[in-house]
């Protein structure tokens, strides 16, 4: 995100070069997450690795849906297309080092190995045998658990999957004593916070005054 | 050149002169947000300039990633333009924090903070004074730059009971007038009446950590909240829903300023609120006298010249501000001829220590963070300390409104990796069963903690942002390490099959309880404000907020900046003409 540089100077010159307020609009701008990407951060190539690691992080299996089927790649790809744009190099450099990890250490792509094999190479990370791809392995990891357990408006959590995972009964405006209580589980809530009767438009108000 | 020159002329030639007030205000939050009040029903007229703007129930989201994660209640973009940077000695190269402590919006931090509102504890006054009394002089940690504060817990009692029954504070007292009650905090400094209002809900789980710490020979009792627990001046009881940290309430049910204070200031017809306001500098005459603000708002220039000048932003801003307005009076910033701006900063140490895995559901995701339970009885000076190489302690808190993704980011107490399948069926057990202890420490001022400009880094305006010196401390990681084995005790006897223990050894980096910098004191020597929070060196410029702390208490501290904050106005009040002239 370049930004045009701007000093005192510019501003107090009085002048109509760049007024500050646009500078502060142009910041303020989120594309609202309820949209899907214009344009995806990542390519096929990228997303595939990242489809093929958070799907170790947080598999299919008995319990439920994991991470790829609850839309946390879209949760990811749209945080670095927007929110963390800034990270994104950082990021894709990130995957990229983890198929040359991979292609080094078991001899194909990491999307391509066997779902072990691909544990065996995160196993490996976790245990600093790949001391350039800890930061991305937490980083990717802290992402996956956003995008699992986040509102599902943002992309993931896809059919409230997450929230039933770990039993969170859901985000709702009011709570009654009966719902804070140990003696019986609190009744899951699984209404679209944004939609209709939920709070409104997601950035209503948050442009307030700029 | 020197930047106040050029600032002095920019007035002349470029930015356009206001019409002269009362009272300028430099940030309408927290501090500022119940001083206006007794000022404006005093006939005085203020204008206050808020680099945020106003926030509206609607803007408030049950909503983790927005409030949390994304940091977006707030409705400037200055404050990611103004964090400081930080680093632990003096021959490294500081770097910028992550995420702001700061808040731009009429109401300030009031707005997303937890409203845990204490007193600070008698002890706190007096640190040194009780300390060397009780165990000598050798007993002041080394390097240490406490004193007592000018004005005792007494003192500041009587604001203490303005601003609980003026914002509304929901508690039990432990000590009335004398009367100790076990529902309360029994170590707290007596209080003229009880709160006016009951403690937030209780539930199973604060009712089972009660029982537990009770079990233990703790004295335990819920958090004291600027929430209200029932409805109070036509706004609403809280509605429990487990979005109010970091968040607003979306029933004005929290009792920020934006909802209390501030309106009823308005009512006055005295106040005057300036949205999007970025102040820019203080100027002084040659005689060191602040004359008014400088602020930039939406692109132009203006001077608001004041009889009186409040500086009343977030410790870094208001310490920064002062470094940045140099001039004739004051080469070195504003009130800074002793060099006592930055110095006596104090990071909190706070922190969740201990954590505890339980055998059943606490169903904690719903109420608030201010819905708790607190055990006091290793905080202060409120057990014997002989022989254990610190003074102070922490306080304990056990809370609810737990987020699910800070839940899913759970330790898992080696019984299961940190990802997998395996990993998926240990948080699908266990997301709901754990917790940590927030311990807050008293925290000291030393030589080694300073705030200073950034030789580097700059915000948008060309202006460095605040740098954070902070070395390596002794005593406060020696009161933690204490105070987490008495939460050890308390998690095994509420039940907890497996007890974790991080020690804090660090203290923080930014800190969200960011306290001195611009302390009070009896001599400009060391001290930058007098007793009742005007400068020594400038008496009509009055400073509000945490800057002006001069010990840290083992708790949250917005409740003793408020009291502090009413009190310098109801002085300015009573002393308008010697102070305004």
């Amino acid at each position: 995100m370049k930004e045009t540089p701007i000093t005192r100077r510019t501003i107090l010159a009085g002048a109509t070069l760049i007024p500050l307020t646009a500078i502060r609009r142009a910041e303020a701008q989120t594309p609202t997450p309820l949209a899907p990407a214009m344009n995806p951060a990542m390519n096929m190539e990228q997303r595939k690795i990242l489809d093929a690691f958070i799907d170790r992080i947080i598999p299919k299996d008995e319990l439920g849906p994991g991470a790829v089927e609850c839309g946390v790649g879209d949760y990811i790809d749209r945080c670095l297309a927007d929110y963390l744009a800034a990270e994104k190099p950082l990021f894709l450099d990130g995957l990229a080092n983890l198929d040359v990890f991979a292609l080094r250490t078991q001899g194909v792509a990491f999307a391509s190995l066997t779902a072990d094999k691909q544990d065996a190479v995160l196993m490996a990370i976790d245990n600093s045998q790949a001391p350039n791809l800890r930061g991305f392995f937490n980083r990717a990891r802290r992402l996956t658990l956003e995008g699992m357990f986040g509102d599902p408006v943002y992309g993931g959590n896809k059919n409230f999957a997450g929230w039933d995972l770990i039993r969170y009964p859901g985000a709702k405006l009011a709570v009654g004593p009966e719902d804070q209580s140990m003696k019986s589980a609190p009744k899951p809530f699984r209404k679209e916070l944004y939609g209709a009767g939920g709070m409104g438009e997601k950035h209503a108000g948050e442009n307030n005054g700029h | 050149m020197p930047a106040a020159w050029v600032r002095n002329t920019l007035v002349k030639t470029m930015a356009t002169n206001l019409k002269p007030v009362d009272v300028v205000v430099v940030g309408l939050g927290a501090a500022a947000g119940v001083a206006v009040l007794p000022l404006t029903r005093a006939g005085i007229k203020v204008t206050a300039l808020e680099a945020g703007s106003w926030m509206q129930p609607g803007d408030f989201k049950a909503d983790e990633i927005h409030n949390n994660v994304r940091r977006r209640v707030t409705t400037g973009t200055k404050v990611w333009d103004e964090i400081p940077t930080f680093r632990t000695g003096p021959d490294q190269r500081a770097r910028q924090g992550a995420a702001p402590t700061m808040m731009n919006a009429v109401g300030g931090t009031s707005i997303h903070y937890y409203a845990n509102s204490w007193r600070f504890h008698p002890w706190d006054f007096k640190v040194r004074s009780e300390t060397v009394l009780r165990y000598g002089a050798s007993a002041i940690p080394k390097g240490s730059t406490v004193e007592d504060w000018p004005l005792t817990y007494d003192d500041l009692e009587p604001f203490y009971d303005t601003i609980e029954y003026e914002i509304g504070v929901s508690g039990k007292a432990g000590n009335l007038q004398g009367k100790i009650d076990h529902k309360g905090n029994v170590f707290e400094g007596a209080r003229r009446r009880e709160y006016p209002m009951p403690p937030l809900r209780d539930t199973d789980f604060t009712e089972m950590m009660q029982a537990a710490a009770r079990k233990t020979g703790f004295n335990p009792h819920r958090s004291p909240a600027a929430i209200n627990s029932q409805p109070r001046n036509g706004r609403s009881a809280c509605a429990y829903h487990g979005y109010c940290d970091t968040g607003g309430c979306h029933i004005k049910a929290k009792n920020s300023t934006a909802v209390t204070t501030i309106p009823a200031a308005q009512k006055t017809g005295n106040l005057t609120i300036v949205e999007r306001a970025h102040v820019t500098r203080i100027l002084t005459d040659d005689n060191g006298k602040a004359t008014g603000a400088l602020y930039v708002r939406d692109g132009r220039e203006y001077f608001q010249p004041a009889k009186v000048v409040l500086l009343a932003s977030y410790t870094y801003e208001n310490v920064r501000m002062m470094l940045l307005s140099k001039s004739k009076a004051f080469p070195n910033g504003l009130a800074n001829n002793h060099g006592q701006v930055g110095k006596h900063y104090i990071g909190h140490w706070a922190n969740r220590e201990v954590t505890g895995l339980f055998p059943v559901d606490l169903n904690i995701w719903y109420g608030a963070n201010a819905q708790g339970v607190v055990v006091n009885n290793w905080a202060e000076d409120n057990f014997d300390h002989n022989g254990l190489g610190f003074i102070g302690g922490a306080s304990l808190t056990v809370n609810h409104e737990v987020h699910p993704i800070a839940a899913s980011a759970m330790p898992t107490f080696g019984r299961a990796p940190q990802w997998g399948s395996k990993w998926k069926k240990f948080v699908s057990q266990n997301a709901g069963r754990w917790l940590g202890v927030y311990a807050q420490c008293n925290s000291l001022p030393y030589e080694n903690t300073w705030l200073d400009l950034d030789p580097e880094v700059k915000d948008k305006l060309g202006d460095p942002v605040c740098r954070i010196t902070s070395g390596p401390k002794v005593n406060e990681p020696r009161a933690s390490a204490y105070a987490a084995k008495k939460a050890e005790e308390w998690f095994r006897a509420a039940g907890a099959i497996e007890v974790i223990t991080v020690p804090n050894t660090e203290g923080p980096n930014l800190s969200t309880h960011a306290t001195g910098g611009t302390r009070m004191g009896p001599k400009a020597e060391s001290s930058v404000v007098d007793p009742y929070g005007f400068a020594h060196e400038s008496p009509n410029l009055g400073i509000l907020g945490g800057s002006t702390l001069v010990t840290h208490g083992a708790r949250n501290p917005t409740l003793t900046i408020q009291a502090l904050s009413w009190r310098t106005a109801e002085h300015l009040v009573k002393n308008w003409k010697s102070i305004a002239g």
